[in-house]
């Protein structure tokens, strides 16, 4: 046996030690450090702006919505058929828009540090990235490039943590690169400079009583940044109540029209 | 002496969030709802029973002008989807400093809401019942969770769509940096089929002016003693307005849950056309009120509107 040979499993013992002392170092994955569990089927509940979102609104209808003289000539200018036959008919369902659908979505785990979040309207797939993770590059697209984060309570304050010890928290995300698209159905725009930022928290309905105590419902608190468009930050919430399974899932695809 | 600074100190902190602060509402949802007000009939997205619809469509809007009445501040249930700017501080415990209370102030008609923090029960179910109703809250991790209880008979949105005074509402406050995001829960056994679940949204605001709702009834129209402004059932001529005006199918404009749910998509997309263009409300938003908005002689962004 050489000499080299004679030392190789020493090395290796080294190499495996300094990687078990990593591991036990190393944070645990966005997956593993969830402070609730999102996965699962829900489903929008329409209880606000259901003439708007529910049905296609009338051309000119921009209420509640902080839009600008250029947002206004350009909604204005809405042609549904012209947006179907340039094959544009997901301008409606790209991500400052697609929790507003209604709309059951499908949330799982891509690995242990992407979240992806699916919709049965329009059959988008929005991807959320924890950590130090770069956007290829490439042009904009409906969902745009999100990058999420944990927010948790203070770790050993009281109330920090759940029955079960798990710490409580939210999720936010940030999406950019976004190709331009509808704010609402009948053509309110949102640029290419579109920030969104979301916030995704969930409850449980202790209080409530017979067959819906205990319901777990979500509310994304949504921020559209545009300085194209909007005269301020489109601040909005939306409600989503969790599902027992996907049997109601119904995809359909995009359309410009309804 | 020492031994009481000592647990002081050695007290766990909460995991608590500041929500103190001047708190502009934002209308980015249901504007015109919200200010303007409903139309009359407009029941949209909201699980009704029936015994709620009938009452409702009895609803007169000249009762608001009975003396006894002008004074009702917004009850609970629908406080904080109403104009609401809201002016939050806590009330320290004497001891602690901690909150054992926080104050919500700033809803229509000063039925301001006080959560308690310090753990006490909620009264006897037979203990009066107020437009504000009796709060206790609890915080779950940077959640802050209140539940209402004792709430009088009151209104869900401003047309007589009622509540009971069996409801409870439960809230959901989260500060997300310079948002504050509320999540309310309203459950009716008498007038709601299920749960109500809806979110509103505030913006920190510190140069934001307090705005106080005093009232003083006076008597806006004669009436003979008694007299109660009312529909009967049957008669109320309005409940067909907002179903012509949109083009909704009734039974749509008539709520119900089912109404909420996305498979209604389906129902309607056979039935709905749009209306050619947008005739009412087309523009508004918090910094675009007024007469002039709703007509047309402003732009949506304010400005003035040129003659066609």
């Amino acid at each position: 046996m050489n000499q080299a040979h004679a030392i190789k499993p020493r090395c290796l013992l080294a190499a495996c030690a300094a990687i078990s002392l990593a591991h036990a170092q190393s944070p645990p994955s966005p997956k593993a450090a969830a402070p609730m569990d999102l996965t699962g089927y829900w489903v929008s509940v329409v209880a606000e702006d259901w003439r708007w979102r529910m049905v296609t609104p009338a051309k000119g209808d921009y209420v509640s919505i902080p839009i600008n003289l250029a947002a206004e000539k350009f909604a204005d200018a809405w042609d549904p058929a012209k947006d179907e036959a340039a094959g544009e008919q997901c301008r409606s369902y790209g991500a400052p828009a697609s929790m507003r659908v209604p709309e059951r979505i499908h949330i799982t785990w891509q690995d242990d540090r992407t979240l992806k979040v699916e919709t049965d309207a329009g059959q988008q797939t929005r991807l959320f990235h924890f950590g130090d993770w770069k956007a290829p590059a490439g042009p904009p697209t409906w969902q745009g490039d999100s990058i999420a984060q944990w927010e948790t309570a203070r770790a050993g304050t009281a109330g920090a943590e759940n029955e079960a010890g798990h710490r409580f928290g939210d999720l936010k995300v940030v999406t950019t690169h976004l190709r331009p698209g509808y704010l609402r159905k009948n053509g309110v725009p949102y640029s290419a400079q579109t920030i969104l930022t979301e916030y995704w928290d969930i409850s449980t309905e202790r209080y409530l009583s017979g067959s819906h105590k205990n319901e777990q419902w979500l509310t994304i608190t949504t921020i559209v940044h545009d300085p194209m468009y909007l005269q301020q930050d489109w601040i909005t919430s939306l409600n989503f109540k969790k599902q027992p399974d996907g049997s109601k899932w119904d995809p359909e695809p995009c359309s410009s029209r309804w | 002496m020492l031994l009481s600074i000592g647990l002081s100190i050695g007290a766990p902190l909460m995991a608590e969030v500041d929500l103190s602060g001047e708190w502009q509402d934002k209308y980015f949802e249901d504007w015109p709802e919200r200010l303007p007000g409903p139309d009359i009939g407009d029941y949209i997205a909201l699980p009704l029973t029936a015994a709620a619809r009938t009452k409702a469509d009895s609803w007169e809007s000249s009762v608001q002008t009975l003396p006894e009445r002008q004074c009702i501040p917004h009850p609970n249930p629908y406080s904080l989807r109403g104009p609401a700017d809201l002016h939050i501080w806590p009330v320290p415990d004497p001891v602690t400093a901690r909150p054992m209370a926080w104050i919500m102030y700033g809803t229509f008609g000063r039925a301001t809401h006080t959560v308690w923090m310090d753990g006490r029960p909620h009264p006897s179910k037979y203990a009066p019942h107020t437009f504000e109703g009796f709060t206790t809250g609890v915080w779950e991790g940077d959640m802050l969770t209140t539940y209402t209880t004792h709430i009088k008979m009151g209104y869900l949105r401003r047309n007589g769509v009622p509540t009971s005074d069996e409801a409870t509402v439960t809230e959901h406050w989260v500060r997300h940096g310079d948002i504050l995001t509320v999540t309310t829960v309203v459950e009716d056994p008498i007038y709601l089929t299920e749960p109500l679940v809806r979110s509103s949204n505030w913006l920190l605001d510190p140069h934001l002016q307090r705005f106080s709702t005093p009232c003083e009834p006076v008597v806006e129209v004669p009436r003979k003693p008694g007299d109660v402004p009312h529909y009967l059932p049957g008669t109320n001529p309005f409940l067909n307005e907002v179903s012509k005006t949109y083009h909704l199918p009734l039974e749509a404009v008539r709520g119900g849950a089912e109404t909420m749910y996305p498979e209604y998509r389906k129902k309607l997309k056979e039935q709905y056309v749009p209306p050619a263009k947008c005739v009412r409300y087309c523009c508004g938003w918090i910094n675009l009120l007024g007469p002039d908005a709703v007509t047309g002689k402003l732009n949506c962004d304010g400005s003035e509107a040129k003659a066609p």
